[in-house]
């Protein structure tokens, strides 16, 4: 059997999974008498793979055009198409990521083969590759094997495998380069800049002084009201469910039993009125001022200092005598 | 749309409550002693499948519950020595209430009479009739709700599950995750009461029993009082206030151990009153000078709220179909007389596991061979206890002082009453229509001690859910909520969610409905009980709900 791994690189250097689908792969070469080839992909990605042939593997497959420098999925699927159609694999193995999430079923299906996605392990049996992989959020594993002829496509959960259990081998393995046919018309996609996870806008847990509205905001036109009450007192907005669930404000600002618990210095709680699920979320700031109209809100019962007022009198003289400082 | 995986089982059961595990439970042992046997096909208790919902087996769950062991003895011979059976009813009373008076029945009515039945938590119930499934190999999954029936020819073959990481304007989330199509020869409906599956698979193949299903709902709360103030086993029932006397319903309270009390109220959901507030009526329960000495000093540690079928024998669905079965609470099995269930809901899954074997020893699921189901239960005590009280709840639709009479009535002539079949309609026609809308009351507030108000309840409900998925409270025409309603009915959703989801609210002068989905219980009363029946409830992405715990 012929298996091929096709690594990922991260910029300049490699995406670490990489080496976690070739120790799959050396694993699964070993109990099956196969051979081994590494694609490495992109332009000027020798380098790459003069370090991946220092591997225990048979071939290094070296893919580079021009309209490879940048990942897209047209140009990956039509290059790696026409090589697995020159090297021949029984088996592609791919590390199980966003990339591959996004080309490889293209890939498989442009070649009319199936594919056993994120994969958290194998079985030879008999004779034939089972993988495994996870349902129902890992509550139980299902064994997959393929049906119909090779080549077959599968790619693995990142950590399922050792990348540091890649063999290296005894001395460098040739580097064959595939020349692919690659037209920029093929290519659909413009890439922009490459996508990080949005990191959290707002750490209100980190927050000293907490300026907080509920209800008795009325509109999202007042909101600004608040924000820049929150401005000049050195705080950040937050708000009661009712606020974010509307839309108002997103989600990361809600303080709550679903949404965040915090405790600030200061907790300047305006127009909320203190339902618990709302206070288990504050409860722990060291000064709390609520302000409500309604003299029973529960909210005076956890504040240290209340005002029974109008907060749409009470924000703008806050703001004023804070802009007079 | 992605492709969805599928999986194919043999048995597919949706559902982990009481009828589903023992369905589970029952037909695992069976199919161990077929293949014992050494007869063919060979099965397995690895292609029986359940659905649950909730986080953690349980944890929607919600009863009194005094128990009738007479299931669980067939089902667990040894149960007795399990702990969810640790407090046997010592002491049962039934209380006649007024306003400020409590009025002791002499005599408890049979069908109150509880000796040699259990106290319980149904949360430990079915924690512990989920391990032993479990134990004997059956695939249960938590945090996954049946969404779709997959229809095929005159039945069904399976379940799609929910979606899961959807956005609240239904595009996928970064975690998105299809739902999963299971295909199953058998697929049990264990939904419990109002099943969303089980509603639509009646409406579409016409299942409707003689009588329409109708609902009351239980509004509980769960309460560790200082030691002393109450008896483990200590039962008792009322009729009465704060209900009135056109009203169907009554309170619990329960002794269980660790001083611990169970209280609630029911009410059937065919009042006139459209302001009428079943949570709230409960939170004056409380006040009552009966029940306010075992709750004093104490403090609430669970609250939750679920219907309950009471339509009994008449209301029964057909429970039949090719490929499918219904079982439980989804199809009425419970006896509103005694108010009691979880022993139906045993005994019909053990028959549907019965069945179940005999349709996969033979190869064949259709409508034919589940018909044995009904014929099991015409066969066994089910069909005995609920045959005896099966113009009980239909004798109350005149009020409660009618509806004792013809208890008696019916109490003496084995279940036939005064009229047999006694008919009755749909809970929801039962609302008057205001006479004009007028102020709407002011809403209970509660002393925060003894009584509370909505926001607090929920929150000792501990129902959490994604709060960024699309709504599972389907209203099909909100016109209706702001126009017609507002003035035929003053929007009674209002009211009768236990769990404050709805909510008309006014913004300049503009009213709208503000459905608050992520305090929902689960309970399915806006579901029962909306006049116009333009509400349909449908599971939120699974794992979402109540967690209740020791209720």
């Amino acid at each position: 059997m012929n298996i091929l791994v096709i690594t990922e690189r991260r910029d300049a250097g490699w995406n670490p999974v990489s080496f976690e689908a070739l120790a799959a792969a050396q694993q699964i070469a070993a109990q099956t008498q196969s051979s081994i080839a590494a694609v490495v992909i992109g332009k000027g990605v020798r380098a790459l793979a003069e370090e991946l042939a220092a591997y225990q593997l048979a071939q290094v497959v070296l893919v580079e055009h021009d309209l490879l420098d940048h990942y897209t999925p047209d140009g990956f699927t039509v290059a790696l198409a026409q090589a697995i159609t020159q090297a021949k694999p029984d088996l592609i193995l791919m590390p199980h990521t966003y990339q591959v999430r996004d080309f490889a079923p293209k890939l498989a299906a442009s070649l009319g083969k199936g594919m056993i996605g994120d994969c958290i392990g194998y079985r030879y049996e008999n004779g034939r590759l089972i993988f495994v992989r996870q349902m129902f959020q890992g509550k139980t594993a299902a064994d997959v094997t393929f049906s119909g002829a090779s080549p077959w496509f599968a790619s693995l959960q990142a950590g399922a495998f050792r990348g540091d259990q890649a063999a290296r081998g005894a001395s460098p393995v040739a580097i064959t380069p595939v020349t692919v046919d690659l037209r920029p018309e093929q290519i659909r996609t413009v890439p922009l800049e490459l996508f990080r996870e949005a990191k959290q806008a707002v750490d209100l847990t980190q927050a000293p002084i907490l300026v907080a509205i509920g209800r008795g905001i009325k509109a999202p036109e007042n909101i600004p009201l608040a924000q820049k009450l929150a401005q000049l007192m050195g705080g950040e907005l937050a708000a009661s469910r009712p606020i974010c669930d509307e839309g108002w404000l997103p989600m990361d600002r809600q303080i709550g039993s679903s949404g965040q618990t915090v405790s600030p210095k200061l907790y300047l709680a305006l127009g909320i009125s203190g339902a618990i699920q709302h206070v288990v979320g504050m409860k722990g700031s060291r000064t709390i001022v609520a302000i409500n109209k309604d003299e029973n809100a529960p909210i005076f019962e956890v504040a240290d200092y209340g005002i029974v007022g109008d907060i749409f009198e009470l924000i703008p003289a806050l703001t004023e005598a804070l802009e007079k400082k | 749309m992605p492709e969805r995986e599928k999986l194919d089982a043999d048995v597919l059961i949706v559902g982990a409550g009481p009828a589903g595990l023992a369905c589970a439970l029952h037909l695992a042992r069976l199919i161990r002693r077929h293949n014992e046997s050494g007869a063919k096909p060979e099965l397995s208790a690895e292609n029986i499948y359940v659905l649950e919902k909730a986080r953690e087996l349980g944890a929607h769950e919600l009863s009194g519950a005094v128990m009738d062991p007479r299931g669980i003895a067939e089902l667990v011979p040894d149960f007795a020595q399990a702990p969810p059976f640790d407090t046997p009813v010592i002491d049962d009373a039934v209380f006649f209430l007024k306003p400020e008076r409590a009025y002791k029945l002499p005599i408890t009515p049979p069908p109150l009479r509880n000796h040699g039945n259990y106290v319980i938590s149904i949360n430990k119930l079915v924690k512990w009739l989920g391990g032993l499934v479990e134990q004997a190999g059956v695939n249960v999954f938590t945090e996954f709700a049946g969404a779709q029936l997959i229809y095929e020819g005159d039945g069904i073959a399976g379940v799609i599950t929910g979606d899961k990481g959807v956005d609240r304007s239904g595009k996928p989330k970064a975690n998105f995750t299809p739902g999963y199509e299971l295909r199953a020869k058998v697929t049990v409906l264990a939904e419990g009461p109002r099943g969303s599956l089980t509603k639509e698979l009646v409406a579409r193949k016409k299942l409707d029993g003689l009588n329409p299903q109708v609902y009351s709902i239980g509004v509980k709360e769960l309460w560790e009082v200082p030691a002393g103030q109450v008896v483990p086993g200590f039962v008792a029932h009322t009729l009465g206030w704060p209900l009135d006397s056109s009203m169907y319903g009554g309170g619990w309270i329960y002794g269980l151990r660790e001083n611990r009390v169970s209280l609630g109220l029911v009410t059937g959901l065919e009042y006139h009153n459209p302001r009428f507030d079943p949570r709230e009526a409960f939170q004056e329960f409380k006040t009552h000078p009966l029940v306010r000495p075992i709750l004093e000093g104490g403090h609430i540690i669970g609250y939750g709220a679920k219907t309950v079928p009471v339509g009994g024998w008449y209301s029964m669905p057909r429970t039949f179909v090719d490929g499918g079965l219904i079982v439980g609470d989804s199809a009425s099995f419970l006896n509103s007389q005694r108010l009691k269930g979880i022993h139906l809901a045993i005994k019909t899954g053990m028959l549907a596991a019965e069945t179940i074997l005999e349709a996969l020893r033979a190869g064949d699921a259709s409508a034919r061979t589940l018909a044995a189901f009904p014929r099991k239960v015409e066969q066994s005590w089910v069909a005995k206890e609920l045959r005896g009280v099966r113009n009980f709840h239909q004798g109350f639709q005149h009020g409660l002082w009618r509806g004792l009479a013809h208890a008696a009535i019916q109490y003496v002539t084995g279940g036939r009453g005064l009229i047999d079949p006694m008919r009755m309609p749909a809970g929801y026609t039962e609302y008057h229509k205001l006479d004009g809308a007028g102020p709407a009351p002011p809403r209970m507030r509660g002393d925060g001690v003894l009584t509370f108000d909505r926001l607090t309840d929920i929150f000792y409900s501990g129902t959490r859910h994604t709060e960024d998925q699309p709504g599972h409270l389907l209203v099909a025409d909100t016109n209706i909520c702001v126009g017609r309603c507002v003035t035929e009915f003053g929007n009674p959703c209002q009211y009768f969610c236990p769990a404050a989801v709805y909510e008309m609210i006014e913004e300049k002068g503009v009213r709208r409905l503000k459905i608050n989905a992520s305090n929902c219980v689960h309970c399915k009363t806006c579901d029962v009980a909306d006049p116009y029946q333009i509400i349909t409830w449908v599971p939120p992405e699974g794992g979402g709900g109540p967690t209740y715990e020791g209720m």
